[in-house]
């Protein structure tokens, strides 16, 4: 695994208004940086990431089978009371996953670390699984990459497929796809689940959360007031289970993508959990409850809050002092803590691998830079290649 | 190869789109004559009641209650339109008429025009309502149309084969209570960051 510089291609913001990608500038800076890349060997993508995703996936999986049966561990999950019974029902009735994406430690030897698991509203999807790719295809065709160059990158291959399969389920239903208002970066991811779920002959339709409607009879409703029954949603589920609608959500009998047992994936309490059932896993970082963090013997650990975002409120501890923190409005929920383990560094960067999954089978990678030792939402998106 | 094989381009170009009119009512213009799949059915059409009892004077009660059927699938399902002229432009002069609906929304829509029976002899019946279109400029011109836009031939047709989904109920106008009853969160959180644009709420 290294990072090699390359010449952009010339007219790739063109090419990016031409497909719609608009978010590669970010808040005035670079997001999609396409100035170096970063190159793999077959053996690290599928020994040292692919693997060991499909067997943390596995692992997940296994706490959440445990997690919903157990009050205890549902409240250390911070999932509010009077909705267990429909995340338990949802786990039960096997509601069908699309995405995640695993963000883990790795710079090329040794173990790859879960730093956590976006289960329920992962982005950088386009940029992975369209915009890498026609980088690639470019790059390549100019000249600028090895003719074998390839891409651990099937991710739109897959997410068609899967929405062909989910379509049995729901015949002649329309799926509506949904997030919040004013942010590009999610629109556009929205736009590209829409795209590939046109391209397996779903029947889509665009709302805003924020425009979802209650009908008398207990139905979500779009703006022309027909009722909604199949529903992804780029909100997260410890958001939606607290807001007003929440208390309709078991009676309006709407599949949801991602369905509700993903709340217990896309927790931070997951690590704790995982680090409790699989002790001394190589692929996982020692991580500890508030309570257990006196008897862990952590000297130096990260502390997460256990619903956060971009990045947000965590701060490094070493030796028992804090050396870095990042501000932000989480953390009310709750903390958890995670052995420090240090993003490598390629040159003055630091670089995260995000690990994709499309319902259980792993699909590819993207990779992200920053100039923070912590990843934030301002950090970069860089292509990268096997070779 | 570990990557995607194949992307069609051409679908994931998005290029500045013009505006196009897409009538409400036939923006799904799929023929769905079927010919002889397994699902098909005979169906009948009648312009009224009467002209059903007329041809089965042995099934008056049938005749009207499927006339009713179609009536109320037709207020719950049929097209809609918030002006006359947008409801004019897809189904001729003459042929649409307002309505209030039960929340107090008012709108316009095109007369039933006929209703689509299924075969009357296995006791057991399905109907549908039908519309058909004065206006030249429309596909439905001269011709059935259901509720969500389908054709059924010429009016001339009275006897049609289609697939059971025909007489499927369309998708149900609710009476919407209230909105916004997701998304509070957000705002409550993105006020931290003093960014003029909010950035992602995903991971």
């Amino acid at each position: 695994m290294f990072r090699s510089i390359i010449t952009q291609r010339p007219h790739w913001r063109e090419s990016a208004s031409e497909y719609g990608f608009s978010f590669h500038t970010m808040h005035g800076e670079a997001y999609w940086d396409e100035s170096a890349y970063y190159q793999f060997s077959l053996k690290q993508i599928e020994r040292d990431i692919e693997n060991p995703t499909q067997e943390l996936h596995q692992m997940c999986l296994e706490v959440v089978a445990k997690v919903v049966e157990d009050q205890e561990l549902l409240e250390k999950f911070q999932i509010p009371s009077n909705h267990w019974d429909y995340i338990r029902n949802s786990w039960h009735c096997g509601e069908p996953s699309l995405y995640s994406r695993m963000d883990l430690v790795y710079g090329g030897s040794g173990h790859a670390k879960l730093y956590e698991n976006n289960a329920d509203t992962p982005t950088s999807l386009y940029e992975t699984g369209f915009w890498q790719w026609l980088w690639l295809q470019d790059q390549v065709n100019a000249g600028k990459l090895n003719r074998q160059a390839d891409q651990y990158n099937s991710l739109q291959e897959k997410l068609v497929n899967r929405f062909a399969q989910l379509k049995l389920q729901h015949p002649g239903e329309t799926l509506y796809f949904s997030c919040c208002k004013d942010t590009d970066e999610d629109r556009g991811t929205v736009q590209y689940l829409e795209d590939c779920a046109q391209a397996a002959g779903v029947n889509c339709k665009f709302i805003y959360v924020e425009d979802i409607g209650l009908s008398a009879d207990n139905c979500f409703t779009d703006l022309d007031n027909l009722a909604i029954t199949w529903m992804f949603k780029l909100y997260p589920w410890e958001f939606m289970l607290r807001e007003e609608f929440a208390d309709n959500l078991a009676q309006s009998n709407v599949s949801w993508i991602e369905p509700p047992w993903k709340s217990v994936l896309s927790n931070k309490a997951l690590l704790p959990m995982l680090w409790k059932m699989f002790p001394n896993h190589p692929n996982l970082l020692p991580t500890f409850f508030e309570d257990e963090l006196k008897n862990s013997q952590l000297q130096n650990y990260v502390k997460k809050p256990i619903f956060a975002r971009e990045g947000a409120n965590i701060s490094i501890h070493l030796a028992g002092k804090e050396v870095y923190s990042s501000p932000g409005p989480y953390g009310d929920e709750g903390y958890i803590y995670q052995a420090y383990s240090p993003l490598p560094a390629f040159g003055d960067n630091f670089t995260l691998i995000g690990s994709w999954l499309v319902n259980d089978q792993p699909a590819g990678i993207s990779v992200r830079e920053d100039k923070n030792k912590i990843t934030q939402d301002l950090s970069r998106y860089m292509p990268h290649i096997i070779l | 190869m570990k990557r995607t094989a194949n992307i069609d381009l051409g679908a994931m170009r998005k290029a500045p789109k013009s505006f196009v009119f897409k009538p409400l009512a036939l923006a799904v213009t799929v023929g769905t004559l079927i010919g002889c799949s397994d699902d098909s059915q005979e169906a009948q059409i009648f312009t009224s009641a009467d002209d059903c009892i007329s041809n089965n004077p042995d099934q008056v009660e049938q005749c009207q209650l499927a006339y009713k059927e179609a009536v109320d699938e037709a207020v719950q399902s049929g097209p809609k339109y918030s002006n006359i002229e947008a409801c004019v432009a897809d189904f001729g002069a003459q042929n649409c008429t307002s309505y209030t609906s039960s929340n107090n929304q008012s709108f316009f829509m095109p007369f039933m025009t006929g209703y689509m029976l299924s075969s009357l002899l296995n006791g057991g019946f399905r109907s549908a309502p039908l519309y058909t279109s004065y206006s030249r400029y429309s596909p439905a011109y001269g011709k059935w149309t259901s509720t969500d836009g389908n054709l059924y031939g010429s009016t001339r047709n009275r006897n049609v084969r289609v697939g059971n989904k025909a007489f499927n109920p369309k998708p149900a106008v609710k009476r919407t209570m209230s909105r916004g009853g997701f998304g509070s969160t957000i705002s409550a959180k993105s006020s931290f960051s003093g960014k003029s644009s909010r950035s992602s709420w995903g991971g």
